[in-house]
């Protein structure tokens, strides 16, 4: 067997140990870390540019739809306002007092022996609606006072169905002094006025005049 | 392999060298960024739903305006049936045309009141008074129908109806009304 001497040992060994060396190592190793770190960084860095594309277009968007919303906000307060003040209108105009059928059913009521000589009526209030009639007027016949009695209690009875809370009653009844020819009969006379009220509209009613019977 | 003092120093120092930049590179680097786009993205997660709602509110516009010619159909209608002009120059020429038209020769107008209205803008009321000196009762109660359906922006607050003294078929009649005017 042939005897090999290795008299260069000592630079191969000091090569070898070149090539491991620690700080050799440890400097590709960080530089790798590095590199690692950069790529991230950039890939993160083209993400931000992608997110904060989106944003900006986002943000322009509501820019250009920001102005436009409050313009169409504003303008929705005053559809709003418009149809509210509509609605109004016509519950005003439905809700309103009509006299004409009221008149129609006190021509009905007066008796042929009685003399309207003055009538007055009157609103008042906002909510519910209250109606005040002043009747006054002259009865005639063998018993005037029953006759104007007989008045109050008919106009009640009258307008009871058309309108609530009626109220018939006699503010005076006295007993005339003149007397009149009906029928060819002279007969009696009493002077009356009468005081009727009720309620002419509130919120859950409609006019009279269109309320079925 | 024996690690000489100067190699230990040097892994030492390259140790806390790595550990500085990797510091810096979350603390300085990395980290502001992520922060920022997470701000952004939150941002873009704001927008989203204000510009779904602006979106929303003007499609909602937009339909309501579809919609309020129907809407608002009595109001304009009730607007039509008001003249231009002071109503002082026209209501009562106009009563007292209604009038005549009804067989009722003398009515004469002035104005009493004026009121604004709070449930209706836009619209003012004007009470007048209305003196009917000389009218028959079954005529004066038809023309009383008449003008309450043909102006539904009129009201009659009060009536006062008096026997005539020199004719018993006559009645003097003053009304109260209450009229809705432009503002």
């Amino acid at each position: 067997m042939a005897l090999r001497l290795n008299l260069y040992h000592e630079v191969i060994r000091a090569k070898a140990l070149k090539r491991r060396d620690p700080l050799k190592i440890s400097i590709w190793g960080i530089s790798a870390v590095l590199g690692c770190f950069a790529l991230w960084y950039f890939f993160e860095l083209v993400r931000m540019h992608g997110i904060n594309d989106e944003y900006l277009k986002a943000k322009g968007e509501f820019s250009r739809v920001e102005p436009q919303a409050k313009v169409a906000r504003k303008r929705e307060e005053e559809l709003n306002q418009q149809a509210a003040t509509s609605v109004k209108m016509v519950k005003r105009i439905e809700g309103r007092f009509y006299w004409a059928p009221l008149l129609a059913e006190l021509t009905q009521v007066v008796p042929r022996e009685v003399q309207i000589s003055r009538l007055g009526g009157e609103l008042s209030g906002d909510a519910v609606r209250r109606c005040s009639l002043s009747i006054d007027g002259l009865s005639a016949g063998t018993d005037p006072r029953r006759v104007a009695e007989d008045l109050r209690t008919a106009i009640a009875d009258r307008l009871s169905p058309h309108y609530k809370n009626v109220t018939s009653t006699f503010k005076t009844l006295e007993d005339g002094t003149e007397m009149i020819t009906l029928d060819g009969k002279q007969v009696g006379t009493a002077t009356f006025a009468i005081i009727v009220q009720f309620t002419a509209s509130d919120d859950t009613q409609t006019a009279p005049g269109r309320r079925k019977k | 392999m024996k690690l000489g003092k100067e190699e230990i120093q040097k892994i030492v120092l390259g140790g806390l060298l790595l550990l500085g930049v990797v510091y810096s590179y979350f603390d300085l680097l990395l980290g502001p960024l992520m922060k920022h786009a997470e701000q952004t993205q939150q941002g873009i997660g704001a927008l989203g739903p204000e510009i779904a709602n602006a979106k929303a509110q003007m499609a909602k516009t937009k339909q309501m305006e579809l919609d309020s010619p129907q809407q608002t159909l009595p109001m304009r209608q009730a607007l039509a049936m008001i003249p231009e002009g002071s109503p002082v120059a026209w209501f009562p020429t106009r009563t007292a045309d209604f009038f005549k038209k009804q067989g009722v020769d003398k009515a004469a107008t002035r104005m009493t009141g004026e009121s604004s209205d709070k449930d209706l803008p836009g619209f003012r009321k004007i009470t007048w008074g209305v003196d009917l000196p000389k009218v028959e009762y079954v005529t004066f109660a038809q023309a009383i129908a008449a003008l309450e359906n043909e102006e539904p922006l009129l009201e009659i607050s009060a009536m006062q109806i008096d026997a005539s003294r020199d004719d018993v078929e006559m009645q003097h009649v003053f009304l109260t009304v209450n009229n809705l005017v432009k503002q």
